[in-house]
């Protein structure tokens, strides 16, 4: 059991990381109390080598810890991804008016920044329920708080407490599902639910139920509809840099473990060994992927139209994000290996998109003073080259050539045409049309409206434009040169246990 | 045997009673008082689920801990008890429909399930020293892990608590 232990703390290096980094942090927050900076930069330090070592357990794949957490590719391809992202948060956060006017909670910030970062780390691996839960229960607690870090504004108290009560709402759910699924399968292993579920049949309506409250859970973490309540208050109230990590990272970890729980535990292992190509059949004859397609629908179909009528951008990214959430979840539907590819491609091309997106808003409100859509009037003559970034984010949001977003999008509507599911493709190609439609009301406010009240042009520093071009230039780069994204991605389908 | 379904009868009633008052009390003091009972009873149905050391640990830490904890801050909060909790109903026609219909599917499915029952009895034994080399073993990620969760949940609630000066 010694052995066992060690073999998975050595296994378990990132993580490790950034449990020490977050005791440092905190530690020496209180040592170093008249030196608040060096705190982030401690932070930063230890997620970005926490991402170095996930690199490191690339094609790794074992199950660790008696078998709670797994080191497989796909796991290692979220850490990846929630680890970029968390880096390029606290490049944000230098810049960000809301966390630098309160230095004395920056030992605070940083901390729980990289407490929700190992909360997602870990949900990424993830094979055991109770771990599940424990998992998001981390990452949902870290970020209730930094939800209400800017606590003078009244908002961001509202933003705070909407998403405590909706979250354990939803973990209530959830767990109450868990316990139905325990009750009918004797366990709490994913793998351990498909050996009961693959060898005896159980109570169907009971397994639909407990599912059902199950998906409230992770629902409730990607932001899809009808769990999406607290996203646009969350996302409207939270400091922007929160509300970007959110928008990404908080999303890429609940659609691991969505993907993951649904792919282990109810997929038939025979099938799946007999068919090429990665198909996954059902155990049970229960189709999940139609209650999936129909989350779905409504996740883009909402998202998309209430889009429409905001006014303020960062509500109008929510809701966009929601609407993305939407597009993912079509990857999940086709429940093959190709629609889970696209789903990761389509989650490295959003990944620098939306934080872009997010960037020059922050950029913008740090001047203006606001997010409102009317303070973009006549922006491309002020500050023409963030403009400019900014439609190319907007494009890439609507997936429109020669950007990311277009690539994105084509492979997750090839996976669907492949698999005919070709009426959601439909519903998918129609949202975004409508998706355009609010991204270039942006765009027409910026270069075709002249500007309102001042017409000064805007000046950022040379250090903020190179964070925005470390964001810009790979949404342009992977719309031309996909190939380096799309392995990425087909290796990163392996899961452990799976054939 | 009968013995045993009174004792579980008894402590599901006052699980439940508690709970309503919990819940349907306008008055916070009520509730607080109320969820002392929730947890004895579910400390309750613990022991007669041969499970001596939660019951214990409900006990120790739920009541004694927890609840004292709670009401401190409710009775120290200011302006508590003497405020109504506003509470309203909308939507009751739908709510009802809704409810009704997802607890008569629960009972029907508790009813009427093959429950995966564990094929040896459970006699009364010893549970602690189990449960603590599990949690060195097997459960040794969740256990430290809920750890770091609460740490957590202690910085997160004395920041958002803490008064701070005007600058």
């Amino acid at each position: 059991m010694v052995e066992q232990t060690l073999h998975s703390l050595s296994q378990f290096l990132p993580e490790t990381t950034l449990t020490i980094t977050f005791c440092i942090s905190i530690l020496a927050g209180l040592i170093l109390r008249n030196k608040p900076k060096v705190i982030p930069v401690i932070s930063f330090a230890g997620i970005l080598l926490a991402t170095v070592f996930a690199v490191r357990q690339m094609g790794s794949s074992q199950a660790v810890f008696s078998g709670m957490i797994v080191v497989d590719p796909f796991a290692v391809f979220f850490k990846l991804l929630v680890g970029s992202t968390a880096v390029i948060i606290f490049l944000f956060s230098i810049y960000s008016q809301e966390v630098q006017s309160t230095l004395k909670r920056l030992v605070e910030y940083s901390s729980l920044l990289v407490a929700m970062t190992l909360g997602m780390f870990l949900m990424a691996g993830a094979v055991n329920l109770l771990m599940m839960v424990l998992a998001i229960e981390l990452t949902s607690l870290s970020s209730y708080i930094l939800a209400g870090y800017t606590k003078e504004a009244p908002d961001s108290s509202e933003a705070s407490l909407k998403y405590i009560i909706y979250g354990a709402l939803s973990t209530g759910l959830m767990l109450y599902g868990i316990s139905i699924l325990f009750g009918l399968t004797g366990a709490t292993d994913v793998y351990a639910i498909n050996r009961s579920l693959a060898a005896t049949s159980v109570n169907s309506v009971a397994l639909l139920i407990a599912v059902l409250l199950i998906i409230a859970g992770f629902g409730y973490k990607i932001s899809a509809v009808p769990f999406h309540f607290w996203t646009p208050d969350v996302y409207e109230g939270a400091p922007i840099t929160i509300t970007a990590f959110l928008s990404v990272a908080s999303k890429a970890a609940g659609f691991a473990m969505l993907i993951r729980f649904f792919k282990i535990s109810f997929i038939d292992f025979n099938l799946l060994a007999a068919h090429a190509g990665g198909v996954w059949g059902l155990l049970q004859g229960f189709e999940w992927n139609k209650i999936l397609a129909i989350l779905s629908v409504l996740t883009m179909t909402l998202g998309n139209l209430v889009a429409v009528w905001q006014n303020n951008l960062k509500r109008l990214l929510a809701y966009s994000s929601i609407a993305h959430a939407g597009y993912m979840l079509m990857g999940v539907v086709v429940l093959n290996d190709k629609g889970l590819a696209a789903v990761l491609v389509y989650f490295m091309v959003y990944l620098f998109m939306n934080l872009g997106a997010f960037y020059v808003v922050m950029l913008v409100a740090n001047k203006v003073g606001s997010e409102d859509i009317d303070s973009y009037k006549g922006l491309g003559y002020r500050s023409p080259f963030i403009s400019v970034a900014m439609v190319v984010f907007f494009i890439s949001l609507a997936g429109l050539p020669p950007t990311a977003g277009f690539i994105g999008k084509l492979f997750l509507f090839a996976a669907l045409l492949d698999a005919r599911w070709v009426w959601l493709a439909v519903v998918g190609a129609l949202n975004s049309v409508v998706s355009l439609y609010y991204y270039v009301r942006v765009v027409r406010n910026m270069f075709l409206r002249d500007p309102e009240g001042s017409t000064e042009p805007i000046r950022f520093s040379f250090p903020q434009m190179a964070i925005l071009l470390l964001l810009l230039v790979p949404t342009l780069l992977f719309g031309l040169f996909y190939s380096p994204i799309v392995e990425l991605a087909n290796a990163s389908v392996l899961m452990f246990g799976v054939r | 045997m009968v013995l045993y379904n009174l004792a579980f009868y008894f402590f599901s009633l006052i699980t439940l009673a508690s709970a309503s008052v919990v819940v349907f009390s306008k008055n916070i003091v009520h509730s607080a008082f109320a969820l002392l009972f929730t947890f004895f009873g579910v400390a309750g149905l613990y022991v007669l689920m041969m499970a001596d050391f939660l019951a214990i640990t409900q006990i120790l830490i739920y009541i004694g801990g927890i609840m004292v904890l709670i009401l401190f801050g409710v009775m120290l909060t200011n302006r508590t008890i003497d405020v109504q909790i506003r509470t309203g109903s909308i939507q009751t026609f739908p709510a009802m429909l809704i409810v009704a219909a997802l607890a008569g599917t629960l009972v029907g499915i508790f009813w009427s399930t093959d429950w995966k029952i564990s094929p040896t009895a459970i006699g009364f034994e010893k549970t602690a020293p189990e449960i603590g080399k599990m949690l060195l073993t097997n459960y040794l990620l969740p256990f430290e892990i809920a750890s770091i969760v609460l740490l957590v949940a202690l910085i997160g609630a004395a920041m958002i608590a803490r008064r701070e000066k005007k600058a």
